[in-house]
């Protein structure tokens, strides 16, 4: 293993990190963020102003890295990009693992000097193999060991997704959106200028990393192409990734001289190229999550056959185009589930064929709830199973009897447990949002996927099939 | 492997082949090409038409010239001896008069092959992932449809396979109408020689195999462009 491969590997389960130029205009937003982290925290700034404010969060401060009497596993470097260099060389001097280099004003701003010096700490940390990050990014957070950038980003649990983005925005807000909906990250990194480590390696890591079962990528452009198709590939082949690919390319002007040349555009290049990987893409943050939630709380569909379950006539129609729009066939049942449902069924404003319409069925006896599922999950005609929940008749309902929605959760969470099927929830925000916020938070407690529309559920479900595929 | 051809090409200072020269160069490699050869004037076109067997088709072999059908440069389904001298005529006429500077070498000969369902098959080098190649249905349109799908080289033998059948005009060459289903087993074999090709061929930027025709058992390129790193 490689001196710069082991050192990402000490970042990434540091026991021992130092900040260095935090100060009171950034409202020392990395010291903060830190506070949560499990192991040693330390300080360097040489700004008198800025120590008293420091020393007030409970942190030891000094005066360089060298200074600091532990071996660090990471640093964070927030000092002004001239100063950057002097601060890489004292890791390197330090034997430090790895430093995010938040510091931005480099290749990114396009002049040369900065180049030059994003060049110059780019050849350093390569001599020495240092995992440097960036610069111009956020770095690392890892919810186990409490290390984040954001003070809003979770602690002290795991979760088992490896985020990468080339975005420090986007990694933020995967990390803060993903949370609200059930997703959380094992490890995740903004890698930005990713001049020494790029989308490849952490690739490379996560593949490899027991804590993570699903990698999610963020990402505008790489330096070594055939490298990123081939390590795509092989990753894609192991553990599920979902990409999202920013940054349409401005149309280029180059002259060609053939239909092939003038067809192949940029993003039609890295579409195929995450199909022909085995990846999936999707288009924003949201459809992130959907399609990762997908995978981590639903089982594989042997096939695309779907069963849809629905409150009311309209919902079902709505469910049956969504899910047809997104590849599902809605097939019949099988004589013997028809059979068992005509036993039960209430066919007075509601109706069986796939898919059910069950409000009155249910309102009756919710022990009927289970019935249905239990039909769906012998059905050899079925693969995987939607249902909407209408919060908009039922949220006031749910309010007053809350023991109706307990029922309900329990009668999915036992599915669940019984079925090798996979079962995803459509839930919208109602008119009383509030309401049905709090009835989401009950679904993904119990890691039941719930999404907001019938299309991104059906999307989801898509998606995760097509992740999933390639990685056994 | 250096290709002469390319070699030769380049020594000169081109950076195009001729249709002669790239199907000569495709054939190297494996690729099925229409027998093509350059006739210098109107009496070796019927020397070369004879040889081949008839009907053939004539088209114009000057570099300036890259539109040939749409300037009368391109004459099909000639029966016989006499039809190709009267098309000879008509071709180095329509040459004179839509590019009279042009440096022109003769006309290719080849046989006018059946009809088959038209597909495009093609290489770029793509400037963040190296050499790509292309897949579509074929025809004029191609550029405006662009219903076709790309696969990064090296290709696995399922790439070729799945990026036949992921175009929106699959339907058509599982058999439409009177035309029977293609061969794709042919056509994946042609993506896969095109593959191991880019990789030999670092000096080659750029090639359309444009239209190949896929008939029931086998197809052919019937077309053949090769540009050249400058």
């Amino acid at each position: 293993m490689s001196d710069l491969y082991a050192n990402l590997q000490r970042a990434l389960n540091p026991s021992t990190i130092a900040v260095v130029g935090d100060k009171q205009s950034l409202g020392f937003m990395w010291l903060n963020s830190l506070k949560t982290f499990t192991g040693h925290l330390y300080s360097v700034q040489v700004d008198e102003r800025e120590i008293a404010g420091i020393e007030a969060l409970g942190v030891a401060n000094y005066a360089s890295l060298a200074e600091i009497p532990e071996r660090l596993d990471y640093v964070i470097c927030s000092v002004p990009r001239q100063i950057a260099p002097h601060i890489v060389k004292d890791c390197i001097a330090s034997g430090v693992g790895g430093v995010t280099l938040f510091t931005s004003g480099f290749a990114e701003t396009g002049e040369p000097e900065a180049i030059a010096l994003q060049d110059q700490i780019e050849s350093l940390a390569r001599g020495a193999g240092l995992a440097l990050i960036g610069p111009n990014c956020l770095g690392l957070h890892i919810p186990k060991l409490g290390v984040r950038f954001n003070v809003d980003q979770p602690h002290g649990m795991a979760g088992s997704v490896g985020f990468v983005s080339q975005s420090g925005t986007h990694g933020m807000n995967f990390s803060l959106t993903g949370a609200a909906n059930g997703v959380y990250c094992s490890k995740l990194v903004s890698f930005g200028n990713g001049v020494v480590l790029e989308a490849a390696d952490y690739l490379d890591y996560f593949v490899e990393d027991d804590e993570t079962a699903v990698i999610g990528l963020y990402i505008e452009g790489v330096r070594d192409g055939p490298r990123f198709a081939r390590t795509l590939r092989s990753v894609a082949a192991r553990k599920p990734v979902v990409i999202w690919k920013g940054g349409q390319t401005a149309a280029g002007t180059r002259a060609t001289r053939s239909h092939t040349a003038s067809l192949a555009a940029d993003q039609a290049i890295w579409e195929s190229l995450v199909r022909q990987a085995g990846a999936v893409s999707v288009d924003h943050l949201d459809e992130m999550i959907d399609v990762i939630k997908a995978v981590l709380f639903t089982k594989p569909a042997q096939g695309q056959r779907v069963g849809l379950m629905a409150m009311t006539g309209g919902q079902s129609v709505a469910l049956t185009d969504a899910f047809a729009k997104a590849g599902w066939e809605v097939p019949r049942l099988s004589d013997e589930s028809y059979a068992k449902l005509g036993e039960f069924f209430n066919v007075i404003g509601g109706s069986f064929q796939n898919p059910l319409d069950m409000a009155g069925t249910i309102r009756e006896d919710p022990t009927n709830l289970d019935r249905l599922l239990d039909i769906m999950n012998r059905d050899p005609n079925i693969d995987a199973v939607a249902m909407e929940i209408s919060a908009t008749f039922a949220a006031h309902r749910w309010e007053r009897k809350p023991q109706e929605l307990e029922q309900l959760l329990d009668s999915l969470q036992r599915f669940g447990k019984r079925s090798m099927k996979p079962l995803v929830v459509v839930l919208h925000p109602a008119h009383v949002e509030s309401l049905a916020l709090g009835a989401r938070m009950k679904l993904q407690a119990r890691n039941i996927a719930t999404f907001p529309s019938f299309g991104r559920a059906a999307n989801a479900l898509t998606k995760a099939q097509i992740a999933r595929s390639a990685a056994h | 492997m250096p290709s002469q051809i390319i070699e030769a090409a380049r020594g000169d200072g081109r950076a195009v082949l001729s249709e002669v020269e790239a199907k000569a160069v495709l054939a190297e490699a494996g690729v099925p090409v229409t027998p093509t050869r350059l006739a210098h004037d109107v009496d070796e076109a019927v020397v070369i038409a004879d040889e081949l067997g008839y009907p053939v088709v004539l088209k114009i072999d000057a570099d300036a010239i890259t539109h040939k059908s749409d300037s009368g440069g391109v004459e099909l389904d000639l029966a016989g001896a006499d039809a190709v001298r009267a098309a000879h005529q008509r071709i180095m006429a329509a040459a004179h008069g839509t590019a009279p500077e042009a440096e022109v070498r003769g006309v290719s000969v080849q046989p006018m092959a059946n009809p088959g369902t038209e597909v495009i098959i093609g290489m770029t080098r793509d400037p963040q992932f190296g050499p790509v190649l292309m897949f579509g249905l074929g025809g004029v349109l191609v550029e405006v449809l662009k219903d076709v799908a790309f696969r990064v080289v090296p290709l696995q033998q399922r790439d070729a396979a799945e990026m036949i059948r992921e175009i929106q005009g699959f339907p058509v060459l599982e058999g439409y109408r009177n035309m029977p289903p293609a061969d794709l087993a042919a056509l994946e074999k042609i993506l896969m020689q095109l593959s191991s090709f880019a990789e030999d061929h670092p000096e080659v930027t750029e090639l359309d195999l444009n239209p190949i025709l896929a008939y029931g058992d086998g197809a052919v390129a019937v077309d053949a462009r090769i540009v050249l790193a400058e």
